[in-house]
């Protein structure tokens, strides 16, 4: 990233070091490729509804303060809620989610017992529905039981995931030894209480990847709360966004509070996943596949 | 690659990790005992006589959520829906205009479905909207993972947490960033190639359209896929390729010959999640539709089935479409990973 | 954290309770509580002012988006008898929603509120004495024009057609970078409006039997009209109010919008630097022919097949569309009231602010909405006809065929989906 490694290559340089300029450029490509729209949001939520149309795309406006503000007033806070609903339906679904599959997984990958592999393959061929699919009879069972519209209507079906539950399959193969649970056993623990006290802790780390994958899959997913709901104030961040963007006949779309909900954000969300990054064991997603 | 597709229930990620189950039935069976070889685990089969009574609920009450929750959000809506691409709405002479009912029609959805061009057409600009991005993102993917695998580079905790960050940022907010970049009067690029006198880039016209929508897929799945990639090249033990540099085996060859084909395993995952990103594009098309002239209501297979269901209310009509999408998806993941499993799995071991 | 979750949940929860118990407002039976769905900022005032009048029924607004996204909820919802007892609904999807059975027929308790609206406008709701909403705004066209720019390139306001081709020429001529208009191939109901001011008829019914006729001469005539506009590079052919549209109207360089009278909010939406610069004029007419126009846009607050208390929903809708606190929200807010009473009151309030320089706008604006063209009927599967329109429209654009041959296969694409569907149809 120094202006050395950057730098047109000088005669100085010696064999090894001038091999090690290329892969530097081509990865610094690669970053620069992906922080380029990145950049363009920062820039683009300081400009004001005419700036944005008007001067360079590059070039930062005067709005950003207006905007800022514009965007936690809009409907009396809407924004705001939005995020807060965001948190919940992303946070407490994956949360949930996340120990369902760790549980599940856990018996997937621990335990034989008839069906087991019936069973695992069902769930799996889950991930096949294009979600389209799912959302209009979601809806209707929604309704059917009174909770559309509701919370919970987005909540609960995000709580089965199928990948998920591969997930914490494949890492209780790999996290939980069998010996330990067969020296419990032999010590008369439970079975429940191997699995609170021994298995859980172990599969720990394995189940802050999920929960991570979950959260951003949750913080993303448009389709369902878009359908099942229809109350503005229990709409999710990017559904919120969605309708400032797709304004009726008679009503000009807003461009400037969309970009600028946007960045506001999107930036928490890549700040929590930089920190996250380190505990992410994404390795075990091929991790199945090694035979 | 477009999140807005991914079904709460069908991916907890992007479209892209959504697509990883299918990958399970390339791992090994539950019961085949073979594990995880390569952390060493011991076979799961384990204590079944031992365990008693208890032990022998156990599972299932360590299942009943999960399954309780899948019949609940999966099974039986995936019922519904194949009950529903049997119904029609049809006209019954009731009220000033006639009304519209269910009645059953049998297969004339999926009769309908099937022989319209428009479907067909969509299924084509889908395969050229692939053929270009599913490459170009397991390529860069690739070869960013390699590059920061490879000690010589600079730059690499910065350039990897750089190339990743795109995926925190949702599908369709990713498809109006770059519109705006493709955007005559606000594209940076063009700003650029118009001072230099070469005339703006027609990113939205004519065919420049298919790789700027990819272009959109590539951005956010690059970094998913790099990771990936780059933790399966991790696990690869050092002295392999010690031992190929000491006999006088080049970097690059190193990477072709030997880091390559230990994770391809990897590379198959990675190629069947782009596959059913591509298969559930939706969000980018529809995103870009009002900026441009080029893209119609049914320009990919999703977008038909989202006309049929939310703009036609067309339900039947809508859940005969996923149906047919779904039996792809199926057909296409399974003829993958048969393909890929002879060769890769075979040859590597 | 484990314990803060559970804590938050609950929190949310006695927050949803509070939500819902302030809707029932003292929980007293006598209390009727409207659900009512409608997009657009305007509606909260409304309501909050019908709500302070009237302490036996209270409104509850649920904003379930625009005009399109609405309706396809409200299609789910009703089919799940959950819809709201109230609704906002375009005047062209009536006929989408009455065929699905989501509207209700109020004809037995509207009484005499027909009186409070031309024939015209009342037709766009009501169909053989049945009457399936009340119209809340209408947009009846108009010529809006960048007077500001007109007048620095010397050019004249078109009153015809034909006139207006020769402004387009010269506008050309003057600045090269201008257009004095542009051709959307995606606005569906702005064709429609031009092709009904030329005498087309798209959709008829006679008991229950459909003609339609999206090709007929009429409208073969207003095609080939811009299609000839479009060959001389006298019209911009391209989608409306994109970010790029935006722009070009900020530079200048697009001159007029032909469009409902709801036109003026949208442009000073996205181009506020340019109040006071626009103005209207009378929509251009064909040479001896009727000026009477269309309308194209607005809304109309119907009631559902859902709603328990029919009295009290209509009652709702009567104030809402008659009573001056209501009205006059709409029209401080860019609104055109359907009502006469509230068009009457707005001739008395200022001009708005996109075109707050001239004097007679609410005489052009008036003279507009009194001269419509009678009789106007949608279909049934005016969202087909939309998405076929905008499609073939797209790709004729394009691809450069004639936008006559556009106009054909929508024909043939909405003729098909209604046979299909059912409809006896000839077309």
């Amino acid at each position: 990233m120094s202006a050395s490694t950057t730098g047109a290559r000088r005669p100085g340089l010696l064999p090894h070091q001038r091999a090690r300029l290329l892969p530097t450029v081509v990865l610094l490509i690669g970053a620069f490729y992906c922080l380029v729209p990145l950049a363009w949001i920062v820039v683009a939520a300081t400009k004001s509804n005419t700036e944005l149309f008007s001067t360079f795309t590059f070039t930062p406006g005067t709005g950003l303060l207006d905007n800022l503000r514009e965007l936690f007033t809009y409907q009396d806070g809407a924004f705001g809620r939005w995020a807060l609903n965001s948190l919940l339906y992303a946070g407490l679904g994956s949360l949930l989610c996340t120990l369902i599959s760790a549980v599940a997984g856990y018996a997937f990958s621990r335990y034989e017992f008839p069906g087991r592999t019936a069973l695992f393959y069902l769930i799996l061929a889950g991930v096949l529905l294009p979600g389209m699919l799912l959302a209009i009879p979601q809806y209707i069972i929604m309704t059917k039981i009174g909770m559309v519209g509701s919370y919970w209507s987005v909540l609960l079906p995000g709580l089965i995931s199928p990948f998920a539950i591969y997930l914490a399959r494949v890492y209780a193969d790999a996290a939980v030894p069998v010996s330990t649970i067969e020296s419990a056993r032999m010590d008369g623990a439970s079975e429940y209480r191997i699995f609170g006290t021994i298995a859980l802790p172990m599969m720990l780390p394995g189940m802050v990847t999920i929960f991570m994958l979950q959260f951003v899959g949750a913080w993303n997913n448009f389709l369902l709360p878009y359908v099942m709901l229809s109350d503005e104030s229990r709409f999710p961040i990017n559904v919120g966004l969605y309708t400032l963007l797709s304004k009726g006949s008679g009503e000009p779309s807003l461009y400037s509070l969309a970009i600028v909900g946007t960045a506001v954000s999107v930036l928490p969300l890549i700040a929590l996943l930089l920190f996250l990054q380190r505990f992410w064991r994404l390795d075990m997603i091929s991790g199945g596949l090694k035979g | 690659m477009s999140e807005t597709t991914s079904g709460p229930a069908s991916g907890p990620a992007t479209d892209l990790a959504a697509g990883a189950a299918p990958a399970a039935v390339s791992a090994p069976a539950p019961d085949s005992g073979s594990g995880n070889g390569a952390r060493g685990a011991p076979p799961p089969r384990a204590g079944g006589g031992r365990r008693g009574l208890g032990g022998f609920l156990a599972p299932y009450v360590f299942l009943t959520p999960a399954l309780a929750l899948f019949v609940a959000f999966l099974a039986i809506p995936v019922g519904y829906a194949l009950y529903l691409s049997v119904q029609g709405l049809r006209i019954v002479d009731e009220g000033v205009f006639g009304t519209r009912s269910e009645v059953f029609v049998g297969f004339a959805n999926y009769a309908d479905i099937l022989t319209d061009s428009t479907f067909w057409a969509g299924f084509g600009r889908m395969a050229l909207y692939g053929v270009i991005g599913v490459p170009l993102t397991l390529g860069a993917a690739l070869l960013f993972a390699l590059l920061l695998d490879y000690g010589g580079a600079r730059a690499r905790r910065f350039s990897r947490a750089a190339i990743f960050l795109p995926y925190a940022v949702p599908g369709v907010i990713a498809s109006l960033l770059w519109g705006f970049m493709y955007l005559p009067s606000t594209s940076p690029f063009s700003h650029v190639t118009e001072e230099l006198g070469l005339g703006g880039i027609p990113f939205l016209d004519g065919g420049w359209i298919f790789p700027s929508l990819a272009n959109i897929a590539v951005w956010g799945g690059i970094g998913f896929n790099m990771i990936i990639i780059y933790t399966a090249l991790r696990g690869i033990p050092p002295e392999l390729a010690d031992a190929a540099r000491i006999d006088g085996c080049s970097e690059w060859r190193l990477a072709l010959r030997i880091k390559v084909p230990l994770v391809a395993p990897a590379l198959v995952l990675t190629g069947l999640f782009s596959l059913i990103g591509t298969l559930q594009v939706y969000g980018e098309p529809t995103m870009l539709r009002p900026m441009t002239v080029e893209i119609d209501q049914t320009w990919v297979p999703l977008m038909y089935i989202y006309r049929d269901g939310f703009i036609r209310d067309d339900l039947p009509m809508a859940a005969a479409g996923s149906v047919v999408l779904a039996i792809g998806t199926l057909v296409l993941s399974l003829a993958l990973l048969r393909v890929t499993q002879r060769r890769t799995f075979g040859g590597a071991q | 954290m484990r314990v803060r979750i559970p804590r938050r949940l609950a929190a949310l929860a006695a927050v949803t309770a509070l939500l819902s118990s302030c809707g029932l407002a003292g929980g007293d039976d006598d209390v009727v509580t409207l659900d009512f769905w409608c997009w657009g900022d305007l509606q909260t005032a409304r309501v909050d002012a019908f709500n302070a009048a009237h302490p036996d029924i209270q409104v509850r607004r649920t904003d379930a988006g625009g005009g399109n996204d609405s309706a396809t909820k409200l299609l789910t919802a009703s089919r799940a008898g959950n819809a709201p007892d109230v609704t906002c609904v375009e005047y062209q999807t009536i006929p989408a929603l009455v065929v699905s059975d989501v509207l209700a027929d109020i004809a037995d308790h509207v009484g005499g509120l027909a009186d409070e609206f031309t024939d015209e406008t009342w037709q766009l709701t009501s169909f053989e004495g049945q009457v399936y909403g009340v119209p809340d705004d209408v947009g009846p066209m108009v010529l809006l024009y960048n007077r500001a720019r007109f007048e620095e390139l010397g050019l004249a306001v078109p009153a015809t057609w034909e006139e207006f081709a020769e402004v387009a020429a010269e506008a050309r001529e003057r600045d090269p970078d201008t257009y004095v208009a542009t051709f959307s191939p995606t606005e569906f109901g702005n064709f429609a409006g031009l092709a009904q001011q030329g005498g087309a008829t798209w959709w008829e019914v006679d008991d229950r039997r459909w003609t339609v006729g999206i090709d007929d001469e009429a409208s073969q005539r207003v095609a080939g009209y811009w299609q000839d506009l479009i060959d001389r590079d006298l019209v911009n052919a391209e989608p409306l109010l994109t970010p790029e549209w935006n722009n070009r109207v900020n530079r200048g360089e697009v001159l007029t919008w032909p469009a409902g009278l709801w036109s003026p909010s949208v442009i000073y939406g996205i181009a506020e630097g340019q109040a006071g610069d626009w103005a209207i004029a009378p929509l251009p007419h064909w040479e001896g022919e009727s000026d009477a126009v269309a309308f194209q846009g607005g809304s109309a607050l119907s009631v559902t097949n859902d709603a328990e208390n029919v009295e009290a929903a209509v009652e709702f809708v009567s104030w809402m569309e008659t009573a001056a606190e209501s009205t006059d929200v709409q029209i401080s807010g860019g609104q055109y009231p359907a009502s006469l009473s509230g068009q009457e009151a707005a001739v008395l309030s200022d001009p708005p602010t996109l075109t707050a320089g001239q004097d007679d706008y609410w005489d052009v604006a008036t003279a507009a909405a009194r001269n419509t063209v009678p009789h106007i009927q949608w279909g049934p599967n005016v969202t087909t006809a939309n998405d076929a329109y905008a499609d073939a429209f797209s790709a004729a654009i394009r691809d450069r065929t004639p936008l006559t041959d556009a106009l054909a296969r929508t024909q043939r694409e909405v003729v098909a989906e209604m046979e299909r569907v059912g409809f006896p149809v000839t077309g």
